[in-house]
């Protein structure tokens, strides 16, 4: 009996999803690369331990400093944490007062935006983004190939500003065509411009 | 006398502590990884430390050193380039006080590389002393870079945001310019004739004049 329901269900479930309109597969491939550079861009859990214990930029030398600091508060105040339960409904709070501070912290002006990428190059076999938003670093916004030898897309994530970037073409850095260049005076040679509005 | 509980929760906090500045180095570490070259590595963790000293943040170096190993760079060019970011770092940092955004700073230091004055920074911060002018900055620093007098664009810039010029139509006066420039227009008439145009769209300036004028 409860597998015929379930059978009816997924009968129904089915006729819905073929009733559905087709999906843009560039569309579906934007999405999937702005999930991609997001996820890449989330900062590891250690990360966020660190941010939640508010102390980014904190050194060895001024951690140690800070954790000999309470131990001698600890010492002195002599059990002046009034056992186990009120501190950890302290450490709870702050834990969960996390996420909306960050938000809160964080104006919309300053959010960054998605930015869909296009890249004509039919003989590449690996093309990749680089640029101030992603540290540069060649493995953080890999671009996907649309169909056998479409063009590269990637989405990448970009605060409102001026950027500097490249693609990695099969290893070699080189501008976007379709973009405006910037002359690199640090290093040489140029470097493509993406402007980002303010959302 | 402390009780058991209140060491073990005191010595506990502290483990958290050194923990989490462990973590917030691991996490710079593993960026410093991603340069190969030892003598790289090292150049980029001092000048790292250099900058912390100065209370500049981290990132846009980070950034400027993975830039150059993109670049296949050399180590002394990586320094050289670092220690020039540091400079105008720190005269963006002058210039947009009191509280620059890490973006803010960004984009002053890469207006400044282009040739905008420090002057233009100060007066764009007081324009908009509660907001990011990231973008106003950058869509300065592109007008300069297409070969804007620097001048010119800061006070048309200027005048912009005074005006309440979205960045929509700061990005897109930018856009023009250089589409401008590329056809073969001047860049002080292109900035000229589209400035003028987003101009004529804003509302304008209130002056003294009508600002204290009282009903009779």
């Amino acid at each position: 009996m409860i597998v015929d329901e379930r059978d009816e269900l997924i009968e129904r479930a089915a006729r819905s999803l073929a009733g559905l309109p087709p999906v843009n597969p560039v569309a579906v491939m934007h999405i999937m690369s702005a999930v991609r550079a997001r996820r890449a861009q989330r900062p590891s859990l250690v990360a966020q331990f660190a941010g939640w214990m508010r102390v980014p930029s904190l050194s060895m030398a001024s951690a140690s400093m800070l954790a000999a600091a309470t131990l001698v508060i600890g010492f002195v105040s002599g059990g002046a944490f009034n056992g186990a339960a009120s501190s950890v409904a302290r450490v709870t709070g702050a834990r969960g007062a996390m996420p909306l501070v960050q938000v809160a912290d964080v104006p919309a002006e300053s959010r960054a935006v998605a930015v869909p990428m296009v890249f004509d190059a039919a003989s590449a076999h690996t093309v990749s983004i680089v640029g101030d938003f992603n540290g540069w670093d060649p493995t953080t916004t890999p671009m996907q190939r649309f169909g056998a030898d479409g063009p590269w897309t990637a989405t990448v994530l970009a605060k409102p500003g001026r950027h500097l970037y490249a693609l990695m073409v099969d290893g070699v850095l080189t501008v976007d065509p379709r973009a405006p260049k910037a002359n690199d005076k640090d290093y040489g040679g140029d470097a493509s411009v993406l402007m980002v509005t303010k959302p | 006398m402390m009780t058991r509980t209140s060491l073990a929760l005191t010595c506990s906090a502290a483990a958290l502590i050194v923990l989490a500045a462990s973590s917030a180095g691991a996490q710079q570490d593993a960026r410093l990884a991603l340069i190969r070259d030892d003598a790289t590595r090292d150049v980029v963790r001092a000048q790292l430390v250099s900058a912390s000293s100065r209370g500049l943040p981290a990132d846009p170096f980070m950034s400027k050193a993975l830039e150059g190993v993109a670049k296949k760079a050399t180590s002394k060019s990586i320094r050289a380039a670092m220690a020039a970011l540091e400079k105008r770092l720190r005269i963006a940092s002058s210039a947009l006080a009191p509280t620059p955004s890490v973006d803010e700073l960004a984009a002053g230091a890469d207006a400044l590389s282009v040739g905008v004055p420090e002057k233009s920074l100060k007066q764009l911060r007081t324009a908009a002393p509660g907001r990011s002018i990231a973008v106003e900055l950058g869509v300065l620093t592109e007008l300069v870079a297409r070969g804007v007098p620097a001048k010119q664009a800061s006070k048309l810039v200027l005048d912009l945001v005074a005006r309440g010029a979205s960045g929509v139509q700061l990005t897109a006066l930018g856009r023009d310019v250089q589409g401008d420039v590329a056809a073969g227009l001047k860049p002080d008439v292109a900035l000229d004739l589209r400035g003028r145009n987003v101009l004529s769209l804003l509302p304008p300036p209130p002056t003294v004049s009508n600002v204290n004028v009282r009903p009779r």
